[in-house]
């Protein structure tokens, strides 16, 4: 049987430089219209590190289950690590874990999958149109253990939502994930989905041609970080260190990028509050730090994780984890002033980001051309999204959604629309 | 799909590939205790059966996986296992329910047992069929010579200092399945190997990512990425290309198999499977019988062929595993089920395995004519509600009378509507080429393989860059 204090004294036994195990006891609950599971599971996270005069070699493990011996993982450890010998790095001391709420106390007594059918059950059916969906609930126990005597637990709850809204001939996906029941927002997920529909209903061909832009929440955030993950994608330290991305530390995102007037901030916060990707400690038992990605239209911070750090002599702080983005001034209320139509993306089909360029094309689902009021469909829009971005007019309103905090909406001035 | 994974360090990549969701060093599978894995689900079906449960079913998986890698930055090897069954059944109310454990134990199954049906039930006597063994050369991979292995992988003759970033990587998953119900009892194992060398050069102000790969289910020494095949991997990143901007239009084109095997990956999980079909512009636009592509495009998903990267012999439901017609010389004819939970004990997921689009008669260079040969699919983005479709390519090699002319374009990319690329399609190779992939889902693995020829179609390419 494998438990945390047999592996810790196993690890310690046999010498390994570094270690942490994180243990994580999960119940997970999943519901669609054919069948309801319910899965018990416990999920290990090994960690080593073993020097040598030849340098440190690391092993990690995943494990899933209890059912085993503490001797033959470490064994397993071990031998990884001494087949994977690299650069002698030697971790900073372990900082405290971050202090972040990441249950929802109306998920503590109940069944996830029981809530998962909650979920799916309750979901608003205007008349016609057709919803299904498939739900899920996460409850897990999680305590992590390290070489250092460091020991912490924390509860954690996860619940998603993939829902298909069908009107007539035409539907929408909706994706909703969030630590918190009450931050899903379901009813104004399939609302604007139902809204989107009638619109595409009545939507023509796009036409090409020079546009203003306006990305809105369902555009904008496209499958999670949606645009934003070209920042994620740029602070990367491993990516960076090998010269592939073009973010340098200490410079500007984009040329002029800290002379604007509202220039653009951004920072990763790990340690959000109920956010999708928050944790007081990663996988490698480093506490994870909120650290700003860009300050000001500058570049100045990486993700890294213990190893990175080290490397560069700094602190690890968790990796890029949930994105808040300053709000800016501008309201749809003002309204654009600009010489091209403007449009107003809704949704997108499809958003493909170079990670290591940042340019990206944005395939368009709904657009409003907001010059004439008429619905639109199709076309393609391609950004250069850290320039873009950097130069945005972000709206006042801040959305949070998944892992995003920020604008709920940001204007771009210069923008080709493909037909 | 290293390339999609992003240019790593060899930690990351083995870290990333090597440890999904569901790992564990617990008590392997070995034949010995295949006869007790089995007893303890007849158990089980036994008592679900005694419970008054209808239609009961008992899968279970015992998988590791060891990851090697190797780039600019080090080695590293990454293993983990994982283990558990799902015991299915249906309740009173006509619900289907799925209880899920992570333990492959006796105690473990009995508990699963107990949550599924409320109580410990009177076991209800079951006359089981005899087993069914579907076996495999067992594996326990050499971390010293998978290590070597890729760092072979990650070099080749034609490396030079243009190439900034260099990666080889194997990638072994053995998973043994057991499924049983009062109708049969079967089990096989599968052993799937996946190995790949990446290349990064500078072309300009982006960096090209150039990848070989090959991917097999049997033996771990079985096939091997060659020489050859990997210096093309480098030659292809230190391609360099025409300079001048590439003029949009209409063409006349050849698609090489990984162009072909892109636009499948991508158009059969958004059109073509059960839960796609709940789109209503998907069940209009692809209803049985419907005419959606040139007389000469068969597609076919089928998980029988040997030694196929993403084929089985039974599906997670116990079913022997059959070919799935999906399009007969252009129509729909099929879609494919719910049906596939490849080796792991997430849910019942209706997504290909091994898709082969039927070769034609041709030699895929009598295909070329004018236009361009398109070659290095990277992706396709298929938009179900629309049918519009996107084809990320690697680059364009301008054809003038069936030869190249020496212009070759980056980074390029074949945009329209799936059907009317389809109905384009005038000709298919005898010749075909497969591709093995690997993603996770929940941090759940999935795997599936695509063997495509090349196609001559018309479309419309443009190049992707921002202008």
């Amino acid at each position: 049987m494998i438990d945390q204090r047999g592996l810790g004294r196993e690890l310690d036994r046999r010498g390994l430089a570094e270690w942490c195990v994180v243990e994580r006891d999960q119940e997970l609950g999943w519901v669609d219209d054919a069948v309801v599971r319910a899965e018990q599971r416990t999920r290990w996270q090994v960690t080593a590190h073993d020097d040598s005069p030849a340098g440190r070699g690391s092993a990690r493990l995943a494990i899933d289950g209890v059912d085993g011996s503490p001797r033959d993982v470490v064994d397993q450890a071990l031998a990884l690590a001494r087949a994977a010998v690299g650069v002698a790095w030697q971790a900073s001391p372990q900082g405290a874990p971050a202090r972040v709420k990441l249950a929802d106390p109306a998920l503590d007594k109940r069944r996830p999958s029981d809530v998962a059918a909650a979920l799916v059950h309750d979901l608003p059916r205007p008349s016609g149109a057709t919803v299904t969906a498939r739900a899920s609930c996460l409850r897990e126990h999680a305590s992590a253990s390290s070489h250092a005597g460091f020991r912490t637990s924390w509860l954690a709850t996860r619940v998603r939502v993939d829902a298909l809204v069908a009107r007539g001939e035409r539907s929408l996906a909706i994706v909703r994930e969030a630590r918190r029941l009450s931050d899903l927002e379901l009813d104004a997920a399939i609302a604007d989905a139902l809204e989107d529909l009638e619109l595409l209903a009545a939507a023509g061909p796009a036409t090409a041609g020079p546009c203003t832009l306006v990305l809105a929440a369902d555009a904008m955030l496209d499958d999670g970080l949606g645009v934003w993950a070209a920042f994620a994608s740029q602070a990367d330290a491993v990516t960076e260190r090998e010269g592939l991305t073009r973010y340098r530390e200490g410079a500007a995102i984009a040329p002029g990028a800290a002379e604007l007037a509202e220039p653009l901030d951004i920072t990763s916060d790990g340690a959000l509050d109920f956010g999708v990707r928050s944790a007081p400690i990663g996988d490698d038992g480093d506490a994870v730090r909120a650290f700003p990605i860009v300050r000001g239209g500058i570049a100045v911070g990486l993700g890294l994780s213990p190893r990175e750090a080290a490397l560069r002599r700094r602190d690890p702080n968790g990796g890029v984890r949930n994105l808040e983005v300053a709000a800016g001034s501008w309201t749809s209320e003002l309204g654009v002033v600009s010489s091209d139509r403007v449009i107003e993306v809704r949704r997108l089909r499809g958003l493909a980001i170079d990670r290591y360029t940042g340019h990206a094309s944005l395939e368009l689902a709904l657009a409003i051309d907001r010059g004439t009021g008429k619905p639109l469909y199709g076309g393609t829009i391609r950004l250069d999204l850290i320039d873009e971005l950097a130069r945005a007019r972000r709206s006042a309103t801040i959305v949070r959604r998944g892992p995003y905090v920020g604008p709920s909406a940001v204007l771009i001035d210069r923008a080709e629309l493909l037909a | 799909m290293l390339a999609s994974l992003g240019v790593a360090s060899a930690q990351a990549i083995a870290w990333a590939t090597g440890c999904g969701g569901g790992q564990t060093p617990v008590r392997r599978a070995e034949p010995e205790a295949s006869g007790e894995v089995r007893t303890w689900l007849r158990d089980a079906i036994a008592a679900l059966a005694g419970a008054g449960l209808g239609e009961p079913h008992a899968l279970a998986v015992a998988r590791g996986r060891t990851t090697a890698a190797s780039d600019v930055l080090g080695a590293s090897v990454a293993r983990g296992r994982c283990a558990g069954a799902v015991l299915s059944a249906t309740d009173r109310g006509g619900v289907r329910r799925e209880q899920v454990t992570g333990d492959l134990s006796q105690a473990g199954i009995a508990a699963a047992v107990k949550a599924l049906a409320g109580a410990t039930p009177a076991p209800a006597r079951v006359a089981f069929a005899p087993p069914q063994v579907w076996g495999a050369i067992p594996v326990e991979p050499d971390d010293a010579a998978l290590l070597e292995r890729a760092r072979q992988l990650a070099h080749d003759r034609a490396m030079s200092s243009r190439i900034v970033y260099w990666a080889g990587a194997i990638d072994v998953d053995d998973a043994t399945l057991w499924a049983i119900a009062p109708d049969h009892d079967r089990e096989q194992r599968l052993v799937r190997v996946r190995c790949a060398a990446t290349r990064v050069a500078w072309n300009g102000t982006r960096p090209v990512v150039a990848e070989a790969s090959r991917a097999w289910s049997g033996g771990v020494a079985e096939h091997e990425l060659d020489e050859d095949e990997r210096e093309a991997a480098s030659r292809a990143a230190l391609a360099l290309y025409t300079p001048s901007p590439f003029e949009p239009g209409e063409f006349a084109l050849v698609l090489e198999p990984s162009v072909t095997a892109a636009v499948i990956d991508a158009a059969v999980p958004a059109l073509l499977t059960a839960s796609a079909a709940r789109r209503p512009e998907v069940a209009r636009r692809l209803a049985v019988g419907a005419s959606v592509a040139s007389p000469l495009v068969t597609l076919v998903d089928d998980p029988t062929i040997a030694g196929a990267y993403g084929g089985f012999h039974f599906d997670d439901l116990g079913a022997p595993a059959a070919a799935i017609p999906l399009v007969d010389a252009g129509r729909v004819v099929g879609r494919i089920g719910p049906r596939l939970r490849p080796g792991h004990i997430g849910p019942a997921d209706a997504a290909p395995s091994h898709l082969r689009l039927a070769p034609g008669d041709v030699d895929h260079e009598a295909l070329r004519g004018e236009g361009y040969l398109l070659e290095g699919g990277l992706g396709a983005m298929v938009d179900p509600s629309s049918d519009r479709v996107v084809i990320s390519i690697a680059r364009a090699r301008q054809l003038h009378d069936g030869q190249t002319t020496g212009r070759t374009y980056a980074d390029l990319e074949l945009v329209g509507e799936l059907g009317p690329l389809l109905a384009s399609v005038s000709g298919v190779s005898k010749q075909t080429a497969s591709f093995g992939l690997r993603d996770e889902r929940d941090g759940l693995p999935r795997w599936r393989s695509i063997e495509a020829p090349w196609l001559r179609a018309t479309g419309r390419l443009r190049a992707r860059s921002q202008p």
